[in-house]
């Protein structure tokens, strides 16, 4: 029906600057039209995607709807919206901003707490105690539930809390909480502990594709081109070119510094000189094993891209939209 | 699909007549509820809650089931413990991702009798007549008590807490040395130093210098917790440290317990048996399992026909006493046709001002009849 790509990016704070970095790095500049108030907008060079600027919740509304076909949104709001998440949408890739775990917290005086299952024990004499249940303050009331119920606790009463769920506790109106939190700084703050085994999710920015929206071969073709140059950057980010002499480079030599060194080859002369392809941690030690077979200099080059025929991002999203009813 | 302008009698219609023709009067609460009374039930149950709001703000939801609505209705016109007895029969709604969300329920509840067996009797084989008047299913019933597992757990002279941790843990399926071992490797380990020093201690002084830690760090009541509360479950870490707990001998005997199923009479007598051989006084639930069983027999009921499973106690938090559930025996896997059970302490609950006889059953009518491949059971 529609031949225009809608790529949803958040429309404020950090995950907003840290998305159009990330876009950036791969290529893809947002022009936003007449003005920063302006809620649509477009990809520099591809003339078929639209942008649009929208809440972090909204991102994730419009990805399960169809409305958007793919977006940058929070993997704790996608698993805590969508009760059959991986039915509605493909997490494509995480993007390695956005860090944080959903984590349940109970006051540091609790000595005797540490576990899910010291809470469970907790929670259920405390009911036969006082006739009512222990009360959890979290605006993550599908998670909450979910492992809660995975963890067999089921004496206990979600409150809802839209802010400041940390100071509940403080506050009289529950007992814990369930909340998001990166450095754990706040909770501590608040005298209040992580469970041992109490992190329900680890969460990130992730792109999102919608695996009901309307996908047609222009569509497709967008993401593709996205997608490559998202892949190509991410290739680029996380390996380096590695570039050597050898007198005679065998094929087993070749080889072998696949399955040491996870380095794949790129170009290999008549004359000896090759390049590979190699990760990021993995290039020290490469050069040193190159050094040992008799090359007299290794070069380490970052590269802004590395674009391949093979395009493990598309074919994600191919694989999951061939196999989403 | 739009309704027939004529109206054809229902599976439905025949199972609400009979039931109002055995004396349980029609009670139809209004399918409209406040949403808070069934927040005691639990979040689950909240989760597949229907919810909605008028612009006054008050929060209401489509009915999930009828026991609390019905009860409600009881305790708002009349005397709790008075003896009442209704039937009800029409949709509830439940969410459940992928299935049928309403679905049509009937059942009966009895208030106030005094004569407990008697009536868990007239509830099981009513319920049982009015699923096979509408429907000719063959149906596999078990039935269990949870009165007789609590009343175990009680001659056993088990320490509350202990009862309490056997009796959730078997609510969820668990065996009893898994319920016993996950208890003594939970928390702790991270104060094994204090733990180590209050091994042995006296309690009281134990309690007291527990109490004198936490008040030392500021702590007096945090989070709904006593510092009392705190120190005391504190110190059951200690004590179960040094081993204290439920002896292998009395785990034993749980088990072998929980083991015994089978035809009534002859799974009574081997409960009979169990009690006098572990020196247990059982008489009170034992006898009142055999007066339920004659009870049974006197309706006209096979009693031989029934399974009798000591570990089916279904929910014991909820549930205080008899209880049963029907399956079709074509598709034993399937949610159950007809359940139901006492529930001695619900009324209490819901405000009445002491404990009350209850006992119920739901059949639920849009299971008898489905054909074998029929999705959306729900409940």
């Amino acid at each position: 029906m529609s031949d225009t790509l809608v790529l949803a990016v958040p429309s404020k704070g950090r995950l907003q600057e840290n998305a159009a970095a990330f876009f950036a790095r791969a290529g893809l500049e947002f022009v936003q039209g007449r003005g920063a108030r302006d809620y649509r907008g477009q990809l520099v060079g591809l003339k078929d995607v639209e942008i649009a600027f929208l809440s972090a919740s909204d991102i994730v509304a419009q990805l399960a709807s169809g409305h958007v076909h793919m977006g940058v949104t929070g993997e704790d709001l996608v698993r805590e919206t969508l009760a059959d998440a991986d039915a509605k949408v493909a997490l494509l890739t995480p993007l390695g901003f956005g860090g944080a775990n959903v984590v349940v917290a109970a006051p540091r005086a609790w000595i005797d707490v540490r576990t899910m299952a010291d809470l469970e024990d907790v929670a259920a004499s405390f009911r036969a105690r006082r006739g009512e249940r222990m009360r959890v303050a979290t605006k993550y009331i599908n998670l909450t539930r979910r492992f809660f119920a995975k963890m067999h606790i089921s004496d206990y009463r979600i409150v809802e809390s839209s802010g400041a769920t940390e100071g509940a506790p403080a506050a009289g109106q529950a007992e814990l909480i369930v909340d998001i939190t990166t450095t754990g700084a706040t909770l501590a703050a608040n005298a209040l502990k992580i469970l041992d085994d109490g992190v329900i999710l680890r969460s990130q920015a992730n792109l999102v594709a919608s695996l009901s929206a309307d996908w047609s071969e222009a569509t497709r073709e967008s993401a593709r081109a996205i997608l490559s140059r998202i892949a190509a950057e991410e290739e680029a980010r996380t390996t380096r070119e590695v570039s050597t002499a050898l007198a005679n480079p065998a094929p087993a030599l070749i080889a072998e510094a696949e399955t040491q060194f996870s380095a794949r080859l790129r170009h290999r002369m008549a004359d000896g000189r090759l390049t590979l392809n190699c990760p990021l941690d993995k290039v020290a030690p490469l050069a040193d094993w190159l050094i040992a077979q008799g090359a007299d200099h290794v070069s380490v080059a970052a590269l802004d891209y590395v674009f391949s025929a093979a395009n493990p991002l598309y074919e994600k999203l191919v694989a999951r939209l061939a196999g989403r009813r | 699909m739009s309704r027939a302008v004529t109206h054809v009698p229902t599976p439905a219609d025949a199972v609400a007549t009979h039931l109002i023709h055995a004396g349980y009067a029609r009670c139809e609460p209004a399918i409209l509820q406040p949403a808070s009374i069934f927040f005691d039930s639990g979040e689950d149950l909240r989760g597949q809650l229907y919810l909605t709001s008028d612009l006054s703000g008050a929060e209401y939801c489509l009915r999930p089931e009828y026991t609390i609505p019905v009860s409600r209705h009881y305790l708002a016109s009349g005397e709790a413990g008075r003896i009442a007895a209704y039937s009800y029969c029409g949709p509830v709604f439940r969410y459940a991702a992928g299935q049928r969300c309403e679905f049509t329920q009937a059942g009966v509840e009895s208030f106030g009798r005094r004569d407990l067996e008697a009536a868990d009797a007239e509830i099981l084989t009513l319920a049982l007549d009015a699923a096979a008047i509408a429907h000719n299913l063959d149906l596999s019933v078990r039935i269990g008590d949870a009165g007789l597992f609590s009343g175990l757990l009680t001659a056993l002279d088990l320490a509350p807490e202990w009862r309490r941790r056997i009796a959730r843990g078997h609510s969820q399926g668990k065996p009893v040395a898994a319920i016993l071992n996950a208890s003594r490797n939970g928390a702790g380990r991270d104060h094994s130093g204090v733990l180590g020093m209050l091994e042995g201690a006296d309690k009281q002084g134990a309690r007291a210098f527990v109490e004198d830690l936490l008040s030392i760090a500021g702590i007096a009541t945090v989070g709904g917790r006593t510092a009392g509360e705190i120190a005391d479950r504190f110190m059951e870490q200690a004590a179960l440290r040094s081993g204290v707990g439920v002896s292998a001998e009395k785990v034993r005997i749980i088990e072998r317990f929980l083991r015994i199923e089978g035809e009534p009479d002859a799974a009574s007598a081997q409960l009979r048996q169990l009690a006098s051989e572990a020196g247990l006084d059982l008489t009170a639930p034992l006898d009142a399992l055999d007066t339920r069983i004659g009870f049974i027999a006197a309706l006209g009921f096979d009693v031989a026909a029934l399974r009798f499973e000591a570990s089916f106690t279904r929910d014991l938090d909820y549930y205080t006493g008899f209880v049963f559930e029907a399956h079709d025996r074509a598709r034993p896997d399937q949610k159950p046709i007809v359940a139901g059970g006492r529930y001695d302490q619900l009324l209490q609950t819901l405000g009445a001002d002491r404990a009350a006889p209850a006992v119920g059953a739901s059949i639920w009518v849009d299971r008898l009849g489905e054909p074998a491949d029929a999705e959306g059971q729900g409940a």
